[in-house]
């Protein structure tokens, strides 16, 4: 017995590695707290007052419904005509993104690097500065939603078509079609459910993403969440919290199952 | 028509392939394979016949020599003329290479691809004698009935015919079948291998095969071409390629590892 235990290979000690992994996180941890004067202290001291919030949050006042379907609907058209506009663009941008289907390198790097400076820009900054250029409103976040989304699309689907497989391409170009040819015939069917399912996904976050940027001006529930919550309206809040929240979990549903369905 | 079958014969002058990392992939190869032969092409693998089938249609290119097909030249062809060459040009493929989540129509069109304007082909518009040649080209191979099943719900026998049925779409001068068995268990290789013949005899069209097994090679083909190390070493019919030629070509005796069906013998493949 002894013998075999001598045979085997001596186990590389790594746990060091581990334990200074977690030391350097939970140290940057600490430290950003300190820089930006997290005080826990204050939840316990404002108690009082936030027990009162919450409890008028927890009583939806239902009698307002009727004031917010207007920007409910709006909302989910925002979404909508976003998502439409942005999955029609993002598409043969994908395809112009990857390594796959565009040959011509700088064409592809200039492509990437316009995108990737598109996805820097969080979504609620590109609604406050529409909203200052095109003025508040719907069609400010639709815009902005729109530029958010085709960060997202573009990135996740060029991804997508840079893992199929290359085999139906090399068939087609090597039957004389060009890349573009090629890339419409034998790399979208490959490509298409990672596209479908980002699309799907894209109209979830911009269900969310509409709630928020209405915060600055940009139109749908957002500005009606600004209104309620500038006048100390929980009760109101509480409603459009709990519209969203049923919004949010049908279109899931229904993108969830769509989903599913198409990654056979 | 432009893509009627014309006499096309491939010419390989002094070809020579030199891979990047600095490896030799041919060297001094000198061919004349004319047009309507049904050519083997046999080695160890990495002996350069993949190389010297996917020279042809341009895959890989050339670094010396002189290759041409029919009137275009291989060396630096590249853009229009070269999509032009390759359209006359079929390829058969080792792993089929459909698009499995769509049509074996679908896939069968790709073969008019180069006959097919870029607006049509984003549209999806095929024109009605590029979808008749693609139902004829899957009739050919029988699996016409199968026009709109979804590629991955065929058979790997079944997928490498619509791979042919796609080639023969291209109404091609010349068919290239890089390792086309290799996927398949014997009885459908066997099959396979009739449709190539098939194709050759009836219509006339060059098939060039590079093919692991020396019996099939011999069986299917009217001209055996042996290659060692990227280089040419034995060029003749398949009954002159006796134990002699075989040892030239793979460096030592015949053994079952060389043949497909069974016993490792010469005669009766």
């Amino acid at each position: 017995m002894s013998t075999e235990l001598r045979q085997r290979p001596a186990k590389p000690r790594q746990g060091w590695k581990v334990a200074l992994s977690i030391l350097i996180i939970t140290a940057l941890t600490v430290w950003s707290a300190i820089g930006v004067g997290v005080d826990f202290g204050a939840i316990v001291r404002n108690w009082s007052n936030a027990s009162d919030t919450l409890v008028k949050l927890s009583q939806p006042d239902y009698t307002f419904w009727p004031e917010t379907v207007q920007a409910l609907v709006e909302t989910v058209l925002m979404a909508v005509i976003a998502t439409a506009l942005s999955a029609a663009v993002s598409l043969p941008l994908a395809f112009l993104a990857s390594g796959v289907t565009n040959p011509s390198g700088w064409l592809r790097r200039i492509t990437r690097f316009v995108i990737n400076v598109v996805r820097a820009v969080p979504d609620l900054l590109y609604a406050a500065i529409l909203v200052s250029v095109v003025g508040t409103g719907a069609l400010s976040g639709i815009i902005a939603l729109i530029l958010f989304d085709i960060g997202i699309i573009v990135k996740l689907v060029s991804e997508a078509i840079d893992s199929v497989d290359q085999g139906p391409q090399e068939a087609a170009l090597s039957a004389g079609a060009t890349w573009t040819k090629a890339g419409r015939t034998a790399v979208l069917p490959l490509a298409m459910p990672a596209y479908i399912s980002q699309v799907l996904y894209t109209f979830e976050l911009n269900i969310r993403a509409s709630a928020v940027i209405g915060l600055v001006g940009a139109g749908g529930l957002g500005v009606l969440i600004d209104n309620v919550r500038t006048f100390y309206h929980y009760h109101y809040l509480s409603l459009i919290i709990l519209e969203i929240l049923i919004l949010v979990l049908v279109i899931e549903f229904f993108s969830s199952t769509a989903r599913k369905r198409l990654a056979r | 028509m432009t893509d009627s079958p014309q006499r096309t014969d491939i010419t390989f002058e002094q070809v020579e392939v030199a891979y990047p990392n600095g490896q030799t992939g041919l060297s001094d190869i000198n061919l004349h394979i004319p047009a309507g032969q049904m050519v083997g092409v046999v080695g160890l693998s990495g002996a350069g016949k993949s190389t010297l089938v996917r020279s042809i249609n341009g895959l890989v290119k050339i670094t010396g020599g002189d290759l041409a097909v029919g009137d275009l030249h291989l060396a630096g062809l590249k853009g229009a003329d070269l999509r032009r060459l390759r359209s006359t040009v079929g390829m058969v493929f080792q792993g089929f290479n459909l698009a499995r989540r769509t049509t074996v129509l679908n896939n069968v069109l790709m073969g008019r691809l180069y006959h097919t304007s870029t607006w049509r082909t984003l549209i999806s518009a095929w024109a009605k004698d590029d979808i008749d040649m693609a139902m004829d080209a899957l009739e050919r191979v029988e699996i016409l009935p199968r026009a709109y099943a979804r590629a991955s719900e065929l058979s790997g026998g079944q997928q490498q015919r619509v791979g042919i049925a796609r080639t023969l779409a291209q109404r091609p001068s010349v068919i290239l079948a890089d390792e086309p068995v290799a996927s398949l268990d014997p009885p459908t290789s066997h099959v396979v291998m009739r449709d190539l013949q098939r194709i050759n005899r009836e219509l006339g069209v060059t098939v060039i095969t590079n093919l692991h097994f020396l019996d099939l090679a011999r069986k299917y083909s009217d001209r055996l071409i042996g290659l060692r190390a990227g280089k040419l070493v034995f060029d003749g019919t398949g009954d002159e390629a006796d134990e002699q030629a075989f040892e030239k070509i793979y460096g030592r005796s015949l053994t079952a590892e060389d043949v497909m069906d069974a016993k490792p013998a010469l005669d009766g493949a």
